[in-house]
């Protein structure tokens, strides 16, 4: 068999790491239903994401593992009723971290942290929605009656800040989650001789 | 993560739907409904497209999931249009988030469900076949689905075994490294042994061999796909051309 190239174990290990990293986002989704946890949801899933991604990557590590994993994430938030917009998020930056492990050849750990952040963004694909949600929300408020000022003020509070932070935290997160993972990796997965 | 999700069994359905329809409907779901416009003809238009989850629903014999689904949605598009304007601020804003919710989403989601559990995993799959998507989405795709309901039973059982050694999620706020690393490395510990045993046996079917696959499902448009996929793209043009489009 080629090693380069994914195969048919490699598909198996995709799918069986892209579920565990769904349920990952599903907890964290869970807390982002109150109004303003939603902000962290990066924060959570860079975390608990990071562990099953670490082990994901020295399972397969191998070009393509990652942008199949983005695109299948994102189908099935599509298919959970989110928007169609997360799907070209989830193939862009699954793709951008692939190329960004690809650089590292797998291997080198600065690049596998950067193609982790990269990958952990695809999140605001799922958190897009809001932003536009917002808008047209704010615009039927202001037709029912509601004061310039108070919407003004909740407008600045949520606006334009929340997107560099949503990345940030994004950032952050998956920082964390890769440095969680690899302790985690290195304490019991190889230990028990799963990697 | 309930084990109905798409079904591997043979299940009567008296109306049974090409799944290529039901992703089709999904999309112009996502677009359509996600918009938040109540007026003009969206008043007329977003009603009439959120009765078909509800008759489709009921078609695939989920009566409780159906009455749930038009409840919520007609509460949450009365409370919206109608009952807003007599809240005072605050609760004005919280109820109207929670309506936005029942009113954008919920449709979406029923949708979305409606796929899932009316499915079979391999007209899923030959279907997927069907529109030329390349092996490397439909082999992790199916063996995702083949993993949900292992996944639930897999952590209820390693959590009914944390709760005997006092480690449960009440206490994650004393102790959290031990809940997450005591819950999730034992979890994903057994989830990668099945996984390996799983391609071993997906290997010996010869399922990495390049060939083109058969299958013993049958699906295929028929009249009513037609007449679905009409209704649905007929109510995307109207809402496209008569509602301002996208915003």
């Amino acid at each position: 068999m080629d090693k380069k190239k994914l195969n048919a174990k490699d598909f198996i290990n995709i799918g069986i790491f892209t579920v565990i990293y769904f349920v990952m986002f599903f907890i964290t989704g869970m807390m982002g239903y109150i109004p303003i946890f939603a902000v962290i949801i990066p924060l959570g899933l860079g975390i608990l994401g990071g562990i099953p991604f670490m082990l994901f990557l020295t399972k397969t590590g191998k070009f393509g593992a990652a942008t199949i994993m983005g695109t299948l994430v994102s189908v099935l938030c599509f298919l959970m009723g989110q928007s169609w917009i997360s799907i070209p998020f989830g193939i862009v930056f699954g793709f951008l971290a692939d190329l960004i492990f690809h650089a590292g050849k797998y291997k080198n750990w600065k690049y596998t942290v950067l193609g982790y952040c990269v990958f952990t963004e695809w999140v605001i694909g799922s958190m897009l929605p809001m932003w536009i949600m917002r808008d047209t929300f704010f615009a039927a408020y202001r037709n029912n009656g509601g004061t310039d000022e108070y919407i003004d003020a909740v407008m600045n509070l949520t606006a334009n800040w929340m997107l560099p932070v949503v990345i940030v935290l994004g950032v952050v997160g998956a920082v964390i989650g890769a440095y969680l993972g690899r302790a985690i990796l290195k304490k019991h997965f190889v230990k028990a001789g799963i990697v | 993560m309930k084990p109905e999700l798409l079904l591997s069994v043979d299940t009567k359905q008296r109306f049974s739907l090409d799944p290529r329809t039901k992703l089709y409907m999904l999309l112009i779901f996502s677009i359509v409904m996600i918009d938040g416009k109540t007026d003009g003809i969206s008043f007329w238009l977003k009603p009439a497209l959120s009765l078909l989850p509800f008759l489709l629903l009921l078609s695939g014999r989920r009566r409780k999931a159906a009455a749930i689904y038009l409840s919520v949605f007609c509460v949450s598009w009365i409370t919206n249009l109608f009952l807003l304007d007599y809240l005072g601020t605050a609760a004005k804003i919280i109820v109207s988030l929670l309506t936005q919710l029942g009113m954008r989403w919920f449709p979406g989601a029923m949708m979305g469900y409606y796929l899932l559990s009316t499915t079979k995993v391999s007209e899923f799959v030959l279907a997927m076949q069907r529109m030329h998507i390349p092996e490397a989405f439909i082999i992790p795709f199916s063996v995702m689905f083949r993993f949900f309901p292992t996944i639930s039973e897999e952590a209820e059982s390693i959590g009914n075994a944390m709760r005997m050694r006092g480690i449960t999620g009440k206490k994650f706020f004393k102790n959290p490294q031990a809940v997450l690393e005591y819950r999730i490395v034992p979890f994903m510990m057994s989830v990668v042994t099945i996984g390996n045993d799983l391609s071993a046996a997906a290997l010996t079917r010869g399922l990495g061999n390049g060939k083109k696959r058969t299958s013993i499902c049958k699906i295929g448009f028929h009249w009513k796909d037609l007449a679905l996929m009409l209704v649905v793209t007929a109510v995307l043009l109207v809402f496209l051309f008569f509602s301002g489009g996208l915003k």
